[in-house]
């Protein structure tokens, strides 16, 4: 794994909010790559900077110091405005809430995101169904999220993650609302979605079963990543 | 983005009607109010816009033309004998006291022209022969005033002031401004009806010769001692003007079309905000994954144009009602295409001025907000 070019990198990340007397360093000095094909987990006690990681990870946060790379490309000096096209390349983001719009059917969720991030795309509804066929969602695809199970809900907001192809999956908590069967198919899913594709998925977590899956963990504690472990047994599953 | 706008709009069907339901009325209260304001203007110079006559004289600094200062004989010659005019011919406006068919009295606006007069004859004529007009004490009437003159039919005699009448025609739909029922008659007849002295009246109206400008024409007449001249637009953008800006009738139709506006500004604005916060999160994931704020505002901005469509179309259904039910009541709603056309743009412009207020929440989004939970 470490003998490929790493898809995103963090070097020497801190991040400060607040100043004077009210600063709080969420994180400090942060060094970590993402390689592709792999689930990198980040697990930590809640407040230990998890978030603020992955905020600076997928370009939602600028850092107080300290750079940010994609595909070796040195993005955190960017303007703003340059941001969201990288993102739309780079990342796809799930959440443990979901998200999506309860007005819209899956497929509807899945091709406004299509369009969003490639507004020319003329294909959006038939890219959108065959993203939600892979996640195993062929017979769902007009149901609006209200007559979803949270499973599904969860591989909707997937196969949405998945729109316009980008190199990285983030997760925050994305099996969180799951009961534990459900919560093990979504991983199962992230899983091959990284070894089938040569993804890179990143997924914020407390659930030490979640491990299983992963390829390495990376630890947080008071805004420092203390260890990175790689996994004996990763595809165990 | 037109098919994700209208679902979000349409997906809480309570609030769409509201929304739907504030547009609506303030597009009625806008088409009616500006529709019955040009429906009275047009009573304000019914009679100078319907003639056909380049240039009207009356007496020096007569501002309001229902009651212009009496001019005599004398003027009259002075205006026919000026190079330029083809054709003058007198006309008397006042008012009178109409004697009822079962002895009550109604307050009537006295039309008096020449005998044989060209420039101006009663128009919309459903009953009776208009040519009898110079006849001694034959009048005409509108049947759109018969609820007030209790006149039905030609042939049915009166008196005003006294003075016999007999009507020998019918017209449909000539009100005037003052809401006093026009009457059409000759000029001497006009006098008895109106207690004028013999040789008074109050406008001449002028056509100008071939080759004449009617501009020319009205500063050459203006140049006569103790006269007005006015060219016909001008003479009706007076007449219109009195009443609208002078006697406060405009700012109160424009007041209440503004206050619908202020409704519907804030029905909008409110529903549409908190439809943007309730899909906050969505959004904030759309902008993570590097969807651009234009992207988002437009379906905000598409959601404020879906709710103009369809409250202008609620909206202008209303008006057409109300214009409907108006006749009853012999006000006119003047609905113009130009009405149309502008209140369906200020609606839009409405909405999407609605929308700011999202517009500036989406802007404002943080993208890194969709991890807090």
């Amino acid at each position: 794994m470490t003998t490929a070019s790493p898809l995103a990198s963090l070097a020497g990340v801190t991040k400060i909010y607040g100043d004077g007397d009210t600063q709080v360093t969420a994180l400090a000095d942060a060094d970590l790559s993402i390689y592709p094909g792999e689930i990198l987990l980040i697990e930590g006690p809640s407040g230990s900077g998890k978030t603020t990681l992955i905020s600076i990870l997928g370009l939602l946060m600028r850092p107080t110091r300290g750079d940010v790379f994609i595909r070796g490309e040195r993005v955190s000096a960017l303007r703003e405005r340059d941001l969201p096209p990288i993102r739309a390349g780079a990342f796809g983001f799930v959440f443990q809430g979901f998200n999506l719009f309860p007005a819209l059917t899956a497929q509807e969720n899945v091709a406004i995101a299509i369009k969003m991030k490639q507004p020319r795309a003329r294909n959006a509804d038939a890219e959108a169904r065959r993203l939600l066929a892979a996640v195993g969602l062929a017979n769902r695809m007009h149901h609006k999220p209200a007559d979803l199970s949270g499973g599904q809900k969860q591989r909707v907001a997937i196969a949405r993650a998945l729109a316009g192809d980008p190199a990285i999956i983030v997760g925050d908590e994305p099996t969180a609302a799951l009961d534990t069967k459900t919560a093990l198919d979504v991983m199962a899913l992230l899983r091959s979605l990284a070894s089938e594709h040569g993804r890179a998925v990143v997924v914020v977590t407390h659930d030490p079963r979640l491990e299983r899956f992963a390829d390495r963990v990376a630890r947080v504690e008071d805004g420092r990543v203390i260890a990175v472990d790689t996994i004996a047994h990763p595809h165990a599953a | 983005m037109w098919t994700l706008a209208r679902k979000i709009l349409l997906h809480d069907r309570i609030k769409f009607t509201v929304a739907a339901a504030g547009v609506s009325i303030s597009v009625m209260l806008v088409l009616v109010q500006i529709g019955l304001y040009l429906g009275f203007m047009q009573n304000a110079s019914n009679l100078i816009d319907h003639s056909t006559a380049d240039v009207w004289v009356t007496g020096e600094g007569s501002e309001n033309f229902d009651f212009s200062a009496p001019i005599d004989e004398r003027a009259f010659y002075k205006v026919a004998s000026t190079p330029g005019v083809a054709r003058a011919e007198r006309m008397l406006l006042g008012f009178g006291q109409f004697r009822l068919a079962d002895g009550g009295t109604q307050g009537v606006q006295v039309i008096g022209l020449d005998p044989g007069a060209r420039l101006l004859r009663p128009w919309h004529v459903v009953a009776g022969d208009v040519r009898r007009l110079g006849e001694p004490g034959a009048i005409v009437t509108d049947i759109t005033e018969a609820p007030k003159l209790k006149v039905h039919r030609v042939g049915e005699r009166r008196e005003i002031f006294g003075a016999r009448a007999e009507v020998v025609a019918l017209t449909s739909g000539i009100r005037s401004f003052t809401t006093s029922p026009f009457v059409w008659t000759d000029l001497d007849s006009a006098r008895a009806y109106t207690l004028y002295p013999a040789d008074r009246f109050n406008f001449v109206m002028v056509e100008a010769a071939p080759g004449v400008s009617p501009e020319v024409l009205a500063r050459r007449l203006s140049a006569l001692p103790n006269l007005d001249a006015y060219t016909t637009p001008q003479m009706s953008a007076r007449a219109q003007h009195y009443w609208s800006a002078r006697t406060g009738v405009g700012a109160g139709f424009f007041t209440t079309a503004a206050l619908g506006i202020i409704v519907g500004l804030v029905v909008v604005g409110q529903i549409l905000y908190n439809g943007t916060l309730e899909h906050l999160k969505e959004y904030g994931t759309l902008k993570a994954m590097g969807a651009r704020n234009s992207a988002i505002l437009r379906v905000i901005v598409y959601q404020a144009l879906i709710s103009a469509l369809v409250g202008f179309v609620l909206g202008g259904g209303l008006a057409l009602l109300a214009q409907h039910a108006m006749v009853a009541a012999n006000l006119t709603v003047k609905l113009t295409p130009a009405l149309v056309v502008g209140t369906a743009i200020l609606t839009a412009v409405m909405c999407c001025a609605a929308a700011l207020l999202s517009v500036v929440k989406v802007l404002r989004l943080d993208p890194a907000s969709v991890f807090k939970g």
